[in-house]
């Protein structure tokens, strides 16, 4: 009743002149909500990573926060470990992208120039994607655990004998295999709907002018889906750099440090070690390293016109 | 060769030798993939001496011992799952009733200082899991919020709250303003054009926002790990410490991952039609 009453008289108060003023305080009002609950999410603890990268804390017995300079910096600097688990952590970002990009778009390709079945594959082929990380690991180990294991069991009538888990070499691509396991299916899924929005006349014309399916894919249809590849490149690269759950719960950073990347040990001295002034200083190179990211990520999106 | 084929794209076709490399790899890319998710689901309902059978065991007795154990004595996942769905299910909801109110003010504003502001959003959402969990243990403990599924629902926002925001704003930038004009001519006031006709119009971005969201928080673990506890701890905490402290119960944490990971698959499947638009962030439309 009440509203029945008051819509009209509202509509009827402003005349059809110009509503812009008002229009502007609309919108502000339906972001208030977000951008309040956000910056309470973000900027606080921002904040509170700048002054921890300053300071030791002490846990017990209530928060103790003592100032101790750039202490924590000066660390972060001269410590040959971090610069190790770096090095590790770009080879890792290198190699997962690379398998990913590289077998997500073969998949794709291949799944395009499927003419029946094509969405039954692709449910089937996305299915990891949506497999919590902890449970890739959990059952990587259960794959690869070294008595009973089946892809040991496989590696061994191929002639591996060997803890997977256990070698320095095998564990790195054992939790290299298990992210390109997961991830693989969203570039793939990516690609497709790029390569479906390529106009049939430049597939057709790559085709009829005689030119070969090698030709045209490289020389007509990669270029068209280059935004399209560099997106999925993009979205993928954030999650990269900060993966951590399947190296957690498979070798916990090990053996002998072989999969220790920055996440892994900035876990570790924060809530292992409890060190939590440099994990700080760590969490805020790997922000900066992320934010750059980002700003690429959304300048690209920016120059083909896909932000608004 | 006919003019009357299939309009689909000439390439689809392609000669015999090519439709064989098509199959093979499709064929090599679904054993790839299938083989551990079937391998899980079977093991779950083998007995002990099955799963650790050094030569992997194809026919096996069923037993349905393995998820009766999850609900019955020591390693009773109830209160787990009940956390799960209450932490996940209510940052989720939450993120996309705010997302979707902030989403429809950033897409129609012409405010000054708009794309700073969408980029704060987005970086929120990039930032890498660990240097967030960091000071927000510190600020929780503070605030008593460790170990609380309010806690935890805060910490899920981080990462769901400007995702959803990004991705409700890309659903609604899609839909032409001059729908809300011509609701405000026929006498709507700007909350019934957006309550009443807009909304409506972008039921699958709302689904396909919850969805996602949802997602992402019950898969979660690092932010379970540091902030949850006995009153709180979810699903994926649950099942890495079935490895962890009980020795390895390996049937047992097959039927658990089977557990979490079906819900996610059938929701993930349903939204598949908007999932390239929610997983770029709208950045790629799909097909």
């Amino acid at each position: 009743m009440a509203t029945l009453t008051k819509a009209p008289q509202h509509a009827a108060t402003p005349p059809p002149a110009k509503p812009k003023k008002p229009l502007l305080a609309f919108e502000g009002k339906l972001l208030a909500p977000g951008v309040i609950l956000l910056a309470a999410l973000s900027i606080l603890p921002f904040i509170a990573i700048l002054v921890m990268s300053v300071s030791r804390i002490r846990l017990l017995g209530g928060v103790a926060v003592g100032f101790v300079g750039l202490e924590n910096w000066a660390r972060f600097f001269t410590d040959p470990d971090l610069a190790a688990n770096w090095l590790r952590t770009a080879v890792f970002f290198l190699l997962t992208l690379g398998l990913e990009m590289l077998f997500g778009v073969g998949l794709a390709i291949c799944l395009w120039r499927l003419l029946k079945g094509r969405n039954a594959v692709l449910s089937l082929l996305l299915l990891p994607m949506f497999v919590a990380p902890v449970i890739v690991g959990l059952l990587g180990r259960f794959l690869t655990d070294s008595t009973f294991g089946l892809y040991t069991a496989v590696l061994r009538t191929l002639g591996y004998e060997g803890d997977i888990l256990g070698g320095k070499y095998s564990a790195f691509a054992a939790v290299v295999f298990m992210d390109v396991w997961e991830w693989t299916p969203l570039i793939t899924l990516i690609t497709l709907a790029g390569l479906s929005s390529v106009p049939l006349s430049i597939r057709e014309a790559a085709s009829l002018d005689g030119a070969g399916t090698w030709k045209s894919l490289r020389h007509i249809v990669l270029p068209s889906i280059a935004n399209v590849l560099l997106v999925a490149l993009l979205i993928r690269s954030m999650d990269a750099i900060r993966y951590f759950d399947i190296i957690w719960v498979t070798t916990n950073g090990g053996p002998a440090d072989a999969t220790k990347v920055v996440p892994v040990r900035l876990y570790e001295t924060a809530f292992r070690f409890f060190d939590l002034g440099y994990a700080a200083a760590i969490g805020l190179v790997m922000l900066a390293a992320s934010i750059v990211i980002a700003r690429v990520f959304v300048r690209l999106l920016d120059q083909k016109g896909l932000t608004r | 060769m006919s003019a009357v084929s299939i309009p689909a794209s000439p390439l689809e076709r392609g000669t015999k030798k090519a439709r064989v490399i098509v199959w093979i790899v499709l064929a090599v890319g679904l054993v790839w993939t299938l083989v551990p998710l079937l391998w899980m689901f079977t093991s779950s309902f083998k007995n002990d001496q099955d799963v650790t059978s050094a030569d992997p065991k194809v026919l096996f007795a069923p037993t349905l011992d393995n998820y009766t154990g999850l609900f019955t004595g020591a390693n009773n996942l109830t209160p787990y799952l009940w956390h799960s769905i209450v932490a996940a299910g209510l940052s989720a909801f939450l993120a996309v009733a705010i997302g979707a109110l902030a989403g429809y003010g950033l897409a129609r504003t012409q405010m000054r200082g708009k794309k700073h502001l969408s980029f704060w959003i987005i970086s929120t959402r990039m930032a890498p899991i660990a240097a967030v969990v960091l000071p927000l243990f510190l600020i929780f403990r503070q605030l008593g919020l460790i170990d609380s599924i309010p806690g935890l629902v805060l910490a899920y926002l981080t990462f769901d709250l400007p995702f959803a925001i990004w991705l409700m704003s890309a659903f609604f930038a899609d839909l032409p303003p001059s729908l809300e004009e011509s609701a405000l001519v026929a006498g709507c006031s700007r909350w019934q054009a957006f309550w009443q006709v807009i909304l409506p119009l972008t039921k699958s971005g709302l689904v396909t926002t919850f969805v996602l969201c949802l997602v992402f928080a019950w898969n979660d673990y690092a932010f379970a790990l540091v902030f949850s506890g006995p009153n709180s701890q979810t699903l994926p905490i649950a099942a890495s410490q079935l490895v962890t402290q009980t020795g390895i119960d390996w049937g047992q944490l097959c039927a658990i991952g089977t557990f979490v990971v079906v819900p996610m698959m059938l929701a993930g499947l349903a939204v598949r039609r908007w999932l390239v638009t929610g997983l770029t962030l709208g950045a790629v439309t799909g097909e």
